[in-house]
């Protein structure tokens, strides 16, 4: 194993002030939550409603601690965390302001999902939106009753999954519904979304108060004739169809990502989910981390407290202690290709002078960047090439007695866990299995594994986070394509590709990763 | 960053406990941690990853994270085997610690943390023949008497809904029928899918769900929200190592499992079968198969099935010590029999599947939550 080196470490002054984007529940009260913490917080986007309860007073804003800027918007974004220089943007306006930590509030608008149903609204089929401004005030029930009473149907969780919050507010609206004169609801859905507090309880009120819920496996046959609509079900139980020609139709809402929400994203350059919905989806980074340093994501009130938590562990009294040297380039030999700034993916490479140089208060260490640039100019403090080579060698000659003898190249944070959680818990391992801790599989290129087959390893091992798990997003790809790239080249020399292999566990699998050593030992 | 003083005890080793522990102490907090068995970590410390080409977000090895956070952060001190017996309040608490009771959480023998972050790694009872190397006898754990606070979190998490109080499953008489807890560790102790009874890889998989939640007969009215994603994840995790095996899931809603839901669950539906009926009984057959008897959902008639394996999907129930934990710590319980939000000028806050249920990533968030809560009440009352 190789040891730890002592690294440099300067202290920094940062900015204090926080970026809040997006004015919506979410990002007023991380404003809140953060100026409660003593640093201020600048709010942009478009206000929605104000009476919001997020919680920042008038005297925080009075203080200047929160301070909300209407209709500003955000145009670019340069620097790292502790020092932000973002441009913000009114009508023709631009101007560039400073800092310390940016939070991204995302804005989700709510569509009705009527033509998923083959419907089209009109005073009769409205989406629940409408019918909760119905329910608000008299005159809009007066309107649902209709004089005799009418039949209300949901339609829900065809359209799309939904979710509790979809599912609670049809359940709420059902309920007052029946307590109308002569009016019923019944609820076509989907899965009904109850997995949230209160809400199986909500669901049996709903039944024991008359709300007649439906759940066909298929989305029902609906007829409309504009505002005549017919739903058709057929009942597994009864055996028969069980038709409804309800006087008005609620279609469910689905939940959209906003218009400038992956603009934003890209702007900051986080990474989205497939859905678009921000931040990716990793579990290094729940609840509220992005890919980048500094750069946080608020979707409600717990997500802002934990905001929060994370600007005060980054900013504390404004000195930021950072390790100088976790990967530093050697100005000498950069050719800026910009091979590292687009491998990067904590953002954290700009160039300068001449020569790409990587901030220390972005990088996370992964050293993706260092195995991919072609000029070999970059190295990591604590994981030189040369620490890397001898800590190989030294493991190949310590197993020399062992047949088979393998390196295993371990991505600390899983693959190095549960190979030293196997040896702790005494799970049997081929004798000469030797494990090399690298930063994240990312770093491991082509030449070590190389080296480990010429140092007389009978087998080498990459050994990666399960992908969409990897820290650094995507170090386990680049090592998957690197060992491919070795197994093609041997097998080009004759020699047997099987020799090297890559691999994927958890930090928690210790038996399993014994399993997968013990087969790759057996084949060689 | 200027030195806070105060000092926050936090109740439970969980993944409540262990984040809530963690965020304090990053703020420079120093926080007494006590966990009641030999182990830190809680339930989700032993579970396994359910990863198959990729990783299924399932939360496990940010557990396995925490932990190792936590052992390495000089901060935080760590009680095992030790209870809270009493409480206090004058300037801040005054919280008085006991031994937990040896029965309670050593039963016999040898015991063995699930992580190598756990330390020590085994635990000898009394009478315990042969102990492994590095063990440690139990009568050395535990702390007592009185330990000074200015705030108190609980985090004493939740208990597995008791599969035998459904006695028409047979848990306690079939050895193919097991409960989800038990195919986490099974898996995670294995490295793969085993059933108990002769080690073979099963074939035919039943998973039940909503077993003891959602169910009006036991006045449980609550949805567990965490064995319908463990439930798929873990039925995709044993159709990805044998793609032969057939699953099916009996269900009465699927709920979502977080973020990119929809994407994951269209690909399960394509690998297992859903069937919307919950089974009524469960018979042994010849070699060691199961006959589960059911509703099916599209004739309405009594029907049944073969399975190898079957998997109860059990809830998440209010934790074992509620009533204790109420009255110690005099925190309301609300009508689930969960511990209820607390005031936060009281200086006592709950985290985690003590106040409710709720997956490990909604744990991490929530007792990130009350950190900051907890900040923000020792920032005021100092
Ligand atoms: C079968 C099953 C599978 C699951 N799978 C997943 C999954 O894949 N992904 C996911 O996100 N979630 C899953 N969950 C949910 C997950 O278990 C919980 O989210 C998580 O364990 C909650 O953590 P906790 O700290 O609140 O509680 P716990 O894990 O219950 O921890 C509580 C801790 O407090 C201690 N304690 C209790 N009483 C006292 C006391 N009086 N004094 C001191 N200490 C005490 C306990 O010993 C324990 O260590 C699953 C749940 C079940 C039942
Ligand atoms: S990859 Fe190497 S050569 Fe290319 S810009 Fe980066 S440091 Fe310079
Ligand atoms: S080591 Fe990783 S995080 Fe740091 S600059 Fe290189 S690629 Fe970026
Ligand atoms: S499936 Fe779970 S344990 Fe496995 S890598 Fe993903 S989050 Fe971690
Ligand atoms: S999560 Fe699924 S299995 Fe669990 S109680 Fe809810 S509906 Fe039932």
């Amino acid at each position: 194993m190789i040891a730890e080196k002592s690294s440099k470490t300067i202290d920094v002054q940062i900015n204090k002030d926080v970026l809040v984007v997006g004015a919506g529940k979410a990002g007023l009260t991380a404003a809140a939550q953060i100026a409660a913490q003593g640093y201020k917080a600048v709010v942009i986007g478009n206000k929605t409603a104000c009476a919001c309860g997020a919680g920042c007073s008038k005297e925080m804003q009075d203080a200047g601690l929160v301070e909300i800027q209407d209709g500003t918007s955000l145009v670019d974004i340069a620097g790292v965390a502790g020092d932000f220089r973002v441009t913000l943007g009114k009508g023709e306006e631009t101007c560039e302001v400073t800092f310390g930590a940016v939070v991204v509030a995302p804005q989700y608008t709510g569509v009705p999902l009527n033509s998923a149903y083959g419907l089209a609204l009109n005073d009769k089929v409205i989406s629940q939106t409408q019918l909760e401004a119905l329910l608000a005030d008299d005159a809009g029930k007066e309107k649902l009753v209709n004089g005799s009473g009418s039949t209300v149907a949901f339609l829900s969780g065809f359209g799309q999954e939904g979710d509790p919050t979809a599912t609670g507010r049809v359940l709420a609206s059902a309920l007052e519904i029946q307590k109308l004169e002569n009016c019923r609801s019944y609820i076509y859905a989907g899965n009904v979304k109850v997995g949230a507090k209160g809400m199986e309880r909500l669901f049996t009120q709903g039944r024991n108060e008359g709300v007649v819920c439906f759940k066909p496996k298929t989305m029902p046959t609906i007829e409309q004739d504009k505002e005549n609509v017919k739903i058709v079900i057929t009942d597994p139980v009864v055996r028969a169809d069980v038709e409804l020609e309800p006087d008005y139709v609620v279609v469910e809402e689905g939940v959209v990502v906003g218009p400038d929400n992956l603009g934003i994203a890209q702007t900051l350059g986080i990474d989205a989910d497939v859905d678009g919905f921000l931040p990716s989806n990793n579990v290094h980074r729940f609840p509220v981390k992005s890919n980048r340093e500094g750069i946080y994501v608020a979707q409600n009130d717990v997500d802002a407290a934990n905001v929060a938590l994370q600007v005060k562990a980054l900013i504390g009294d404004g000195v930021r202690t950072l390790t100088e040297d976790i990967a530093v380039v050697d100005d000498t030999k950069c050719v800026i290709c910009l091979t590292c700034y687009r491998c990067c993916p904590h953002g954290a490479i700009f160039w300068q002078d001449g020569a790409a140089v990587i901030s220390p208060a972005a990088c996370q260490g992964c050293g993706i960047c260092a195995s991919e640039c072609p000029m070999d100019a970059i190295q990591l403090g604590e994981f030189t090439d040369a620490d890397l080579k001898s800590g190989v060698k030294e493991a190949v000659a310590s197993a020399a007695d062992a047949t088979p003898s393998i390196v295993a190249f371990c991505c600390k944070n899983s693959a190095l866990e549960a190979g030293e959680a196997a040896a702790q818990f005494g799970h049997e391992m081929p004798a000469g299995f030797r494990m090399v801790k690298v930063p994240c599989a990312g770093k491991v290129d082509v030449d070590f594994i190389m080296n480990a087959l010429v140092e007389g390893a009978d087998g080498v091992m990459v050994a990666a986070c399960h992908e969409g798990n990897c820290k650094a997003e995507r170090g386990n790809i680049y090592a998957g394509w690197r060992v491919e790239e070795i197994r093609q080249r041997l097998e080009n020399m004759g020699l047997n590709k099987d020799r090297v292999v890559f691999t994927t566990i958890a930090s928690n699998m210790a038996r399993e990763f014994a399993c997968k050593v013990n087969e790759f030992a057996e084949k060689l | 960053m200027n030195s806070k003083t105060g000092k926050v005890m936090v109740i439970g080793g969980g993944i409540a406990g262990l984040t809530a522990a963690w965020e304090l102490s990053r703020q420079n907090i120093n926080v007494e941690l006590v966990e009641k068995s030999c182990f830190l970590g809680g339930h989700s410390i032993g579970f396994t990853c359910k990863a198959t080409d990729t990783c299924k977000q399932c939360g496990a090895c940010s557990v396995e994270e925490m932990l190792a956070n936590v052992v390495n952060e000089p901060l935080i001190n760590v009680h095992l085997r030790t209870e809270v017996c009493g409480l206090e309040k004058k300037d801040g608490f005054s919280v008085s610690l006991a031994k937990s009771a040896v029965e309670e959480v050593a039963p016999q023998g040898v015991l063995k943390g699930f992580s190598h972050h756990n330390s020590p790694l085994y635990v000898v009872a009394d009478g315990a023949a042969d102990a492994p190397e590095g063990a440690v006898s139990i009568d050395t754990l535990g702390s007592e008497g009185a330990v000074d606070v200015d705030a108190v979190v609980v985090a004493t998490g939740y208990t597995p809904f008791d599969p035998n109080l459904k006695g028409t499953y047979g848990y306690d008489k079939w050895d193919n029928v097991i409960t989800g807890l038990d195919l986490e560790n099974i898996i995670r102790e294995n490295g793969s899918l085993v059933r108990p009874s002769d080690g073979e890889k099963p074939k035919r998989i039943a998973f039940i769900q909503c077993v003891g939640s959602r169910d009006e007969r036991l006045g449980n009215l609550w949805c567990s929200e965490v064995c319908c994603p463990y439930a798929m994840r873990m039925a995709g995790v044993a159709k990805n190592a044998d793609p032969e095996a057939e699953i099916s899931m009996f269900y009465i809603d699927i709920q979502n499992s977080g973020k990119e839901f929809p994407v994951f669950y269209e690909k399960i539906k394509e690998e297992i079968r859903f069937v919307r009926t919950i089974p009524v009984d469960i018979y042994p057959l010849e070699g060691d198969s199961l006959e589960l008897r059911h509703m099916a959902e599209d004739e309405g008639a009594p029907s049944s099935e073969q399975f190898d394996l079957v998997v109860l999907s059990v809830g998440i129930m209010p934790g074992m010590d509620t009533a204790k934990i109420s009255e110690i710590l005099n925190i309301p319980v609300n009508q689930d029999g969960f511990l209820d939000a607390v005031p936060g000028d009281s200086g006592v806050f709950v985290a985690g599947t003590a106040g409710g249920p709720g997956s490990i990533a909604a744990t991490i968030a929530g007792a990130g939550n009350v950190a900051l809560a907890t900040m923000n009440y020792l920032g005021g009352s100092k």
